[in-house]
């Protein structure tokens, strides 16, 4: 209860800085946290709740951003615009889940990862120029519409993992993580959970891939399928906390505002860093910064009680 | 006559992609972890050649004796400050945490080699580099035919360590029933360091080859991981050669689809029949076991 | 001293110390292993004096496999000791539990499948202590199990069960083990077969080995032991001579069924 309301707190606060302030600067950093918000609850879902570790999470970003950018340059509306791509990621996910989940962990993981890697080179192949909005979008472009609209999203994003986590369908999903022969055993259809996961992850990595397409005026749209959208997911989901509801959204905002801070001199530098804490989080912290913060909050506690 | 000439270069670039897959399938096959970021080791392994030739004009088949102990050795630091906590988790969890770790890895060696030594594509261009050895109408590189031969011998030596050293076949002991090799007081934890080890000195003398007739960059990490990945999935675990074999496999459909699909997609075939591969046959053409 | 005893004397030196100084070999006290959180052995305690040959029996899932795989270094117990001529070797590697001496042929043999006899067997020489004497203790166990020497560059996996079985023993002995544990060594074998495993062991006794055997196939074993331990449920309910347990009621109810009470 008590994180729903810092939830609520922290959207209300996010949603009310424009009143306050209409520096570029911050509204972008405002949406590039809430872009990764969305891109690491969406792994997280599969990847630490179903614990189906996804290698190619930059292929269903990078499809919704081009079904999306495809469609709405071309004239759809935005709001019609943003489905198709989702579910285009939706369905390239089931397509990829069915057969690969058949198989053990390491399979699905490097197959997703094959996955991207055709797709980036392909799309590469076939749209090798830059994608640019038309003149007209161009000149009457307007942080404010895309502020609010990744800003939903990152709320819609975290609020379907909160509700799917304690239901019936979130128990089975969780479930297959622990223990897949048990929870066959048991009745749970592994598969169906899984690929129920699946699609939920990929359909969100496609609408924040749409938002993106919305957002960036001008890129190479073999971009959106770069390894580096599924780093940036991975790294954000176990620094901030695998496997909780909150912790991508930690994760995410301790990642965009650090890069940010970094990139003003060292490029590459985050990167290291950030790569080197993913492996420490990863062997030695599995919590993330959801744990820190609950040791630090234990510590005080205890401290203050010692001093009663 | 162009398909023949394709498929000679695939061939010979083939030997290179079973050397680069030998290494990763030795260390799967023995510690049961997937090192993602085999490739980029591969790469550190031409930039080691690459920088050793520039900077004081070693020839780079020599340099590889400086290069592969280099490389060993680094295989050494990683699993005392990585994998040897990794391998700790049943099986499992152990290929996850694998993928995660191989994953930060690459991530940190690419960031690391683009802040030392710039994104820029470099090889090493010696005096012989352009000869070629003509047969019939066919071009064949010198250079890339030595390499062949060279990653063959490589191979060869390394069957005979696992084959008949006392080390090699703890090695494989280990690789069969862990359990069973700690029985006959193998140290299991010494084993896997060397297995581990080995993988990453195989990776940088493929890396040293792939310098001299290719092109190195930072990029080239993953691209050389998937084309190792691609070649244990064709080939299966278990076998040195037959990971030689798969590799040639490999070359040869990139060379057939150059031919009739076009350069741009070569690496896309390679990955499609891979993801082919994985979804009907996940042992793989040889394998022993998936 | 016959032909085989001359080879064995290795161990004879010494077991017979020890024998003389009354020391124990293998101790165990009070020894609680776990399975997550399922108590597996609940505080057991047995003893195996130099020279001895042991049989440890009782139920499916009592905990004698466990037991074994504890003594030798492949679970780590949650409580107790283990002590080895009266040093304690609880949870020690597996590769040091066999540079004590100790040496587990485990349950289903566990080969090598994929390497040949004679690989399976300098793996088994894996120690330095093993090294040195390769060569030698090879030809002894190719004269003790000629069969294998017949087969010695055949693959582990093509080996007949009971073929298996005379390997993995080999095997073990190719480390110089003081101490031989053997973990169901009768399963899956055909009577005949069983009965010269057994043979096999009763020599590998007379010359000085000392063995502790679990198995399921109790006639087979008690005959032939002169200590016996019961374990059910994780404790040792019962410990005797051989061949007296043989005949005690509960045990032939127990495991020897209807049938064997017929018999007597």
């Amino acid at each position: 209860m008590k994180l729903l309301g810092a939830g609520i707190m922290l959207a209300a606060a996010f949603a009310a800085l424009p009143l306050f302030t209409m520096r570029s600067d911050l509204l972008n950093l405002g949406v590039q946290i809430f872009l990764a918000v969305v891109l690491a609850e969406s792994w997280n879902l599969l990847g630490g709740y179903a614990g189906q570790i996804n290698l190619g999470h930059a292929a269903f970003f990078g499809l919704g951003a081009l079904v999306t950018r495809t469609l709405w340059v071309g004239g759809t509306p935005l709001i019609l615009a943003l489905f198709p791509g989702a579910l285009v990621a939706m369905l390239f996910g089931l397509i990829i889940g069915v057969p690969a989940f058949r198989l053990r962990g390491a399979y699905f993981a490097i197959g997703t990862l094959g996955l991207a890697e055709i797709l980036r080179i392909t799309i590469g192949n076939l749209l090798p120029q830059i994608s640019t909005i038309p003149a007209a979008e161009l000149t009457s472009y307007n942080i404010l519409p895309r502020y609010y609209l990744t800003l939903a999203m990152a709320m819609v994003s975290v609020g379907v993992v909160a509700w799917l986590v304690p239901s019936r369908l979130g128990l089975g999903i969780r479930a297959v993580r622990e223990d897949e022969a048990a929870a066959e055993a048991t009745g749970v259809s592994t598969l169906r959970h899984k690929l129920l996961a699946l699609a939920l992850s990929t359909a969100l990595a496609g609408l924040a891939g749409g938002a993106f397409a919305y957002y960036h005026v001008s890129y190479y749209p073999q971009h959106t399928f770069s390894p580096a959208w599924t780093f940036d997911a991975v790294l954000m989901s176990y620094i901030g906390g695998v496997g909780t509801v909150h912790g991508p959204v930690l994760g995410a905002l301790f990642y965009v505002i650090l890069r940010e801070v970094l990139a003003v001199r060292w490029v590459e530098f985050h990167l290291i860093i950030f790569g080197v804490l993913f492996m420490l989080v990863v062997l030695f912290f599995p919590g993330g910064l959801v744990e820190a913060w609950q040791r630090a909050r234990r510590l005080v506690s205890r401290g203050s009680e010692n001093s009663k | 006559m162009i398909l023949t000439q394709q498929l000679i270069l695939g061939l010979l670039v083939g030997g290179l992609y079973g050397l680069a897959a030998a290494g990763l399938s030795l260390t799967f096959g023995v510690l049961r972890v997937l090192n993602v970021a085999h490739g980029e080791l591969l790469m550190l392994g031409g930039y080691g050649t690459f920088w050793l030739f520039t900077l004081w004009k070693i020839d780079p088949f020599v340099s590889l004796l400086a290069v592969a102990p280099a490389m060993f050795v680094l295989g050494l630091l990683l699993y005392w400050a990585l994998f040897q906590f990794v391998v700790k988790a049943h099986e499992d969890t152990r290929i996850k945490n694998s993928l995660l770790i191989g994953f930060g890895l690459t991530l940190v060696l690419h960031a690391l080699a683009i802040r030392l030594w710039t994104a820029d594509e470099r090889a090493v261009t010696t005096a012989y580099a352009g000869a070629v050895l003509r047969l019939g109408g066919l071009a064949i590189p010198w250079l890339r035919l030595s390499s062949l031969v060279f990653a063959f011998g490589i191979l060869t030596a390394l069957h005979l360590f696992l084959a008949k050293a006392r080390w090699g076949r703890a090695i494989r002991a280990t690789a069969e029933d862990w359990e069973a090799a700690a029985l006959m007081g193998i140290p299991v934890g010494k084993t896997y360091l060397l297995a581990f080890a080995l993988g990453t000195a195989l990776a940088g003398i493929a890396g040293g080859l792939v310098s001299v007739s290719y092109a190195i960059s930072p990029s080239i990490g993953l691209e050389w991981t998937l084309k190792a990945l691609v070649v244990i999935v064709l080939a299966g675990l278990g076998s040195l050669f037959g990971s030689f074999a798969g590799g040639i496999i490999l070359g040869l459909a990139e060379a057939m689809s150059v031919v009739f699909v076009g350069g741009p997609y070569r690496e896309v075939v390679g990955l499609i029949l891979f993801l082919i591969v994985l979804v009907v046959r996940p042992q793989g053409l040889f394998g022993a076991r998936s | 001293m016959s032909f085989e005893t001359n080879f064995w004397n290795n161990w004879n030196f010494w077991n017979d110390w020890n024998s003389v100084y009354e020391l124990r070999m293998l101790e165990v006290e009070d020894l609680r292993v776990a399975y997550g959180e399922l108590l597996a052995l609940q505080g057991v305690s047995l003893t195996i004096r130099p020279g001895e040959m042991v049989a440890l029996v009782g139920p499916n899932g009592a905990g004698k496999s466990t037991l074994l795989k504890t003594i030798s270094g492949l679970l780590a117990p949650r409580a107790g000791a283990i002590r080895w001529q009266d040093k304690i070797i609880t949870a020690a590697s597996p590769q040091r539990i066999v540079e004590h001496g100790i040496a587990l042929v485990p349950e289903g043999r566990r080969l090598f499948a994929a390497m040949t006899v004679r690989e399976n067997l300098e793996l088994g020489a894996f120690t330095e202590r093993a090294q040195k004497e390769k060569r030698a203790q090879m030809e002894r166990v190719f004269t003790l199990f000629p069969r294998l020497f017949e087969r010695q560059r055949q693959t582990a996996g093509s080996l007949s069960g009971g073929e298996q079985q005379m390997l993995a023993l080999g095997r073990a002995l190719m480390g110089l083990p003081r101490l031989l544990l053997l973990d169901e060594p009768s399963l899956g074998l055909a009577p005949k077969i069983v009965e010269s495993i057994f043979v096999i062991l009763a020599e590998l006794h007379r010359d000085g080995m000392s063995l502790l055997i679990v198995e399921q196939n109790v006639h087979a074993v008690l005959t032939l032991v002169q200590r016996a331990y019961i374990l059910e449920g994780g404790r040792i309910v019962g410990e005797g001579d051989g061949k007296k347990l043989l005949e005690d009621d509960h045990i032939r109810a127990a495991y020897l069924g209807p049938l064997a009470r017929g018999a007597r």
